[in-house]
């Protein structure tokens, strides 16, 4: 009988509604303490929770528990939480502006390099991407610098007959060309994610820009977007679109990823933090990397680089020291020593041994050619972020719906509408 | 029963019984909405309150960038309840009609008509997502083999399509909705004056468009109402599609996604702005409320009631 | 126009119409049992050998169980609510004449105009201060209150079709006003709370909004909310998306098939007359 039904659930609800009144539900059992560990690398979560076996073994009594979310979301879900009081103990942050905001609003625990001695190992360059706009304590340990370069496939540059590295941007075209003539797909990238355009614009932009004279002529207000090789740069995102597969506009992130992961395209335009997802999908494939191309001839090569990412303590955490003993877990040279060889990230410490090729080979190029990634280091402290404009400006640049001129005035508006020295600025 | 008043013991059953509810509407409600309007009116620095500022909040609203964003998403509401009113309403009313006249299966068909409705917006969208992929989705694939080539478009990733798509898998969602409300109504038809026009000789169109359509006012005006509504308060479905951003390139963007942006911070950066926000959800309330209200009291005039 | 006339022409809608909803659907359950390195190779082909492996993942991942328990905890309790606080009102508001209750029924009509999305908010704010975020019992009440317009303003309704000599009879036999309600006219509005309770209950089980904002630990979220966190993590495994997606879908569709009258004059309550 329906009647009879619908209350019996509505009773059998309610007395679990009344058990999660009485019984305070969550975490601290009578010894052991419970650590929630947030992140937006979905990627990474069989390498986070293998490493914190190992860290439980050492420290009996404490448990953690890593949840990852939808990338996209992340910002939103942890202010939120934050704000409510709720979020997890440990926090993996994004660099700079991103989570700027939190951290002026004291949402995290101040670090000294008392309680986190890995600290003192690291460069101010590295340790700024963790330090709040307004307040400049220390409040994240960073753990990698990512870099952003041009990966490979040998295997299908040897068959496709390209012989060479390409150092030049023709040069490259020249190698999409053969590819393509050899029936592979020359780029991954497509352009369903505007983040990832971004990144792409930020690999081979710099060397049309003018690298990191720019970024410190823009942050001092000395130069603009509109800057002629700024737009040059914009404009090189938009020629690469006949390279990316077809429909490109709705290819998403991780198809574009799987595409190059299961050897269908030659090359991927982006950072070394993909290098993992890639051995994740396809164990067996060979990854070679070179920096993007210099513009011409004539100009000079960068590698965009920059603190990615850092792990935080909530300042609302019921247990500041296991929080602690596991932020300085994730300081030691083991745990960065298996960030290199497990996902291929470039720690941050310097005393990591790196053993990968790959991420060798990059490491190089950093130390040697290093720019700042524009973007991310120096606007996205206050809205509208430079990013902003440039995510959903580029996809739609790559289908011509706007054109390199109007889309540099348009970032030029945005950040000259907060950042002080570009104000009424065009 | 007494008019002038309650008794004694009325008194206090209707304290025990009507408070507890009202006071819930109000306190969880209520109370919210209007903390809504008086946020709107302060200065904001992420969740903690400022100064009054008075309608600052709502100049800034119409000021760079926030006045390009809110008159596109204002468009693209516009233009989906447009949409929605004609393929949605009108291919309910086709499938009510259709309903209404077989007979054979009819308790099945209109048990499949209506099972989109159940489901989440969240499953609908995420199905849809797969089935539209442009690589492995199926119906790319379909039209590839059949050699449609041009017409596999990556139907939710091109700034061209993505809103017609969301559209269209709006419409396979919710049709059912407006075929059995149109249904009922067409049931509830006094079957005689049919019967009597069909023996004076009128033609199924003539008594479709003179008998049934008139009667069938009531309906369209409660399923428009609900239908403006929904499209200027769409969110569900453009959140699980495109994201808060409204991907690609905002072809997706919504009065509500905006809105959640400003509430809660968005894809590359967790600043908010909840002053702008609020004075925005404000905005949105009028839209809504003033379309209701009038849309509700134009038609309810051109209501025939027999 | 002949076509218009023609009752193969609406038998051709209904069969168009049924394809239609029922091939995703029918995608969707094909797929889940489907391994996932099949889709590269054949993204549109039938399970022949149906593979069990996507569900095993889906529900022994840990976090399935508890979404289901989360939701069905969220949706129960507010319907409980919902049930006891609509009755109330509803009796109240049919039955008693008094100074201001028609004011009162305006107001809760109103309310059926203010989505909680707009509020939303003031409400985590509110709920924050309430030392109610990030828990179950505070979602209950939020969603109550959203449903509780429409269901006292239902209830209000079927309470107003029954006569008055019940009362007057019930009174006159010296019962007191609740056992009147308890006794006398509950089991007479039964169909009414049948329909409440649908009305509210399916898109409280549907929405992923609120527990979005509202509930932060990962062990308390919702079907619905999960499913998104789910998306996220299974990106690329087809097989198990699916399988997810279907085990969400499940409950309500075994329901919906079960009750579909129900379940159809429920849902279409607000906007059917009579």
């Amino acid at each position: 009988m329906k009647i009879t039904y619908t209350w019996l659930r509505a009773l059998v609800a309610a007395l679990f509604a009344a058990t999660t009144v009485v019984l305070p539900g969550t975490t601290s059992a009578s010894a052991a303490t419970e650590l929630t560990f947030w992140s937006w690398r979905t990627e990474d979560k069989a390498f986070y929770e293998s490493q914190i076996k190992l860290f439980e073994a050492k420290n009996p009594g404490i448990t953690v528990k890593f949840t990852p979310y939808l990338n996209t979301e992340y910002n939103a879900i942890v202010s939120t939480a934050l704000t409510a009081g709720k979020g997890p103990d440990i926090v993996q942050l994004r660099p700079y502006g991103a989570m700027a905001n939190l951290m002026d609003a004291g949402s995290f625990l101040p670090l000294t390099t008392t309680s986190v001695p890995a600290l003192k190992k690291l460069s101010p360059g590295i340790l700024a991407a963790a330090q709040g706009y307004k307040d400049k304590k220390q409040f994240g340990l960073p753990y990698a610098v990512s870099a952003l370069g041009v990966m490979y496939n040998p295997a299908i540059l040897s068959a496709s007959g390209v012989n060479a590295l390409p150092q030049t941007m023709s040069q490259m075209v020249a190698a999409f060309e053969k590819v393509k003539k050899a029936g592979y797909l020359p780029l991954g990238n497509a352009g369903g994610n505007g983040p990832a355009l971004e990144q792409l614009h930020a690999t081979i932009g710099p060397s049309y820009y003018g690298g990191t004279q720019f970024f410190n002529d823009v942050v001092a207000g000395k130069k603009t977007f509109t800057d002629k090789g700024y737009v040059a740069s914009l404009k090189a995102v938009a020629d690469l679109a006949k390279y990316m597969p077809a429909n490109y506009q709705g290819i998403d992130y991780n198809t574009a990823r799987g595409l190059f992961a299961n050897e269908k395209a030659a090359f991927y335009i982006g950072g070394n933090y993909e290098m993992g997802y890639f051995r994740s999908l396809n164990p067996s494939i060979n990854i070679g990397w070179f920096p993007a191309p210099k513009a011409t001839a004539g100009s000079k090569r960068y590698v965009g680089t920059w603190g990615d990412g850092s792990y935080a303590i909530n300042s609302k955490t019921a247990d500041q020291a296991a929080a602690l003993k596991f932020l300085n877990f994730l300081g030691t040279k083991e745990f960065g020593q298996a960030l290199v060889d497990e996902i291929a990230f470039i720690p941050t410490a310097p005393y990591v041994k790196i053993n990968d090729q790959a991420v060798k080979e990059i490491n190089r190029w950093v130390k040697t050619l290093g720019t700042p990634f524009l973007n991310v280091v120096g606007f996205r402290y206050e809205n509208p972020t430079s990013s902003s404009i440039l995510q959903p400006g580029f996809q739609k640049l790559i289908v011509g719906g706007t054109t390199p001129e109007q889309l540099a005035k348009d970032v030029q508006t945005a950040v000259a509408s907060w950042y002080g020295p570009q104000k009424g600025k065009s | 029963m007494s008019k002038s008043g309650l008794k004694r013991d009325q008194h206090r059953a209707a304290l025990f019984l009507l408070v507890p509810g009202i006071l819930t509407i109000v306190l969880f409600t209520t109370v919210p909405a209007l903390t809504t309007l008086s946020y709107s009116l302060f200065a904001w620095v992420g969740f903690q309150r400022g100064d009054f500022i008075g309608l600052d909040n709502f100049l800034r609203l119409f000021e760079y960038p926030f006045r390009d964003q809110f008159f596109m998403v204002l468009r693209h509401n516009t233009l989906v309840f447009i949409a929605v009113m004609i393929f949605q309403t009108g291919l309910g009313l086709l499938v009510a009609y259709a309903l209404f006249k077989v007979v054979r299966g009819r308790r099945a068909y209109r048990t499949i008509v209506f099972l989109p409705v159940i489901f989440s917006l969240v499953i609908v969208g995420y199905m849809w997502q797969t089935l539209l992929d442009p690589f492995y989705g199926p119906i790319n694939q379909i039209l590839l083999k059949v050699g449609l080539t041009d017409w596999a478009l990556p139907w939710l990733g091109d700034t061209r399509t993505a809103l017609p798509t969301l559209v269209f898998i709006n419409l396979w969602r919710w049709v059912g909705f407006p075929a059995i409300v149109f249904l009922a109504g067409l049931n509830a038809i006094n079957q005689e004056f049919i019967e009597a026009a069909r023996i004076d000789g009128a033609s199924e169109g003539q008594i479709f468009r003179k008998i049934l359509f008139p009667l069938l006012a009531p309906s369209l005006t409660i399923i428009t109402v609900l239908t403006f509504i929904g499209a200027f308060e769409w969110f569900d479905l453009p959140f699980v599609l495109g994201g808060s951003n409204g991907s690609p390139a905002g072809a997706t963007d919504t009065l509500a996604l905006m809105f959640y942006r400003l509430s809660f911070g968005s894809v590359d950066s967790g600043a908010n702005n909840v002053g702008v926000g609020s004075a925005l959800g404000v905005v949105i309330f009028t839209i809504v409320g003033l379309g209701a209200a009038l849309g509700s009291n134009l038609l309810r005039r051109r209501e025939v009631e027999m | 126009m002949k076509l218009l006339a023609n009752r193969t022409f609406y038998q051709s809608v209904l069969i168009i119409n049924a394809i239609l909803v029922l091939t995703p659907i029918f995608f969707l359950i094909n797929s889940s049992l489907r391994e996932t390195s099949e889709f590269s190779r054949s993204p549109f082909g039938l399970a022949r050998n149906p593979y069990w492996g996507n569900y095993t993942s889906v529900w022994s991942g840990g976090e399935f169980p508890s979404y289901l328990l989360n939701s069905l905890i969220i949706t129960g309790g507010s319907l409980f609510l919902i049930a006891i606080l609509s009755v109330g009102a509803g009796f109240v508001l049919a039955r008693y004449q008094f100074r201001g209750s028609k004011l009162v029924l305006a107001f809760v009509l109103t309310g059926m105009l203010i989505p909680a999305k707009l509020a939303i908010l003031p409400l985590f704010i509110q709920l924050k201060w309430m030392g109610l975020l990030d828990s179950r019992i505070g979602l209950i009440l939020v969603y109550t209150s959203a449903a509780l317009p429409a269901a006292i303003f239902i209830m209000s309704g079927f309470f107003r079709s029954l006569p008055l000599d019940l009362d007057s009879a019930a009174r006159i036999d010296g019962a007191s006003e609740l056992q009147l309600l308890r006794r006398v006219l509950i089991p007479l509005v039964k169909p009414g709370m049948a329909i409440v309770a649908i009305y509210s209950a399916i898109p409280i089980w549907n929405d992923f909004f609120l527990p979005l904002v509202f509930l932060q630990s990962p062990e308390k979220k919702t079907i619905m909310q999960g499913l998104t966190v789910f998306f996220g993590q299974y990106a690329s495994q087809w097989g198990v998306l699916f399988a997810g997606l279907t085990l969400a879908a499940l409950p309500l569709v075994i329901l919906y098939l079960i009750l579909s009258e129900q379940f159809i004059k429920g849902l279409t309550a607000g906007a059917v007359k009579g």
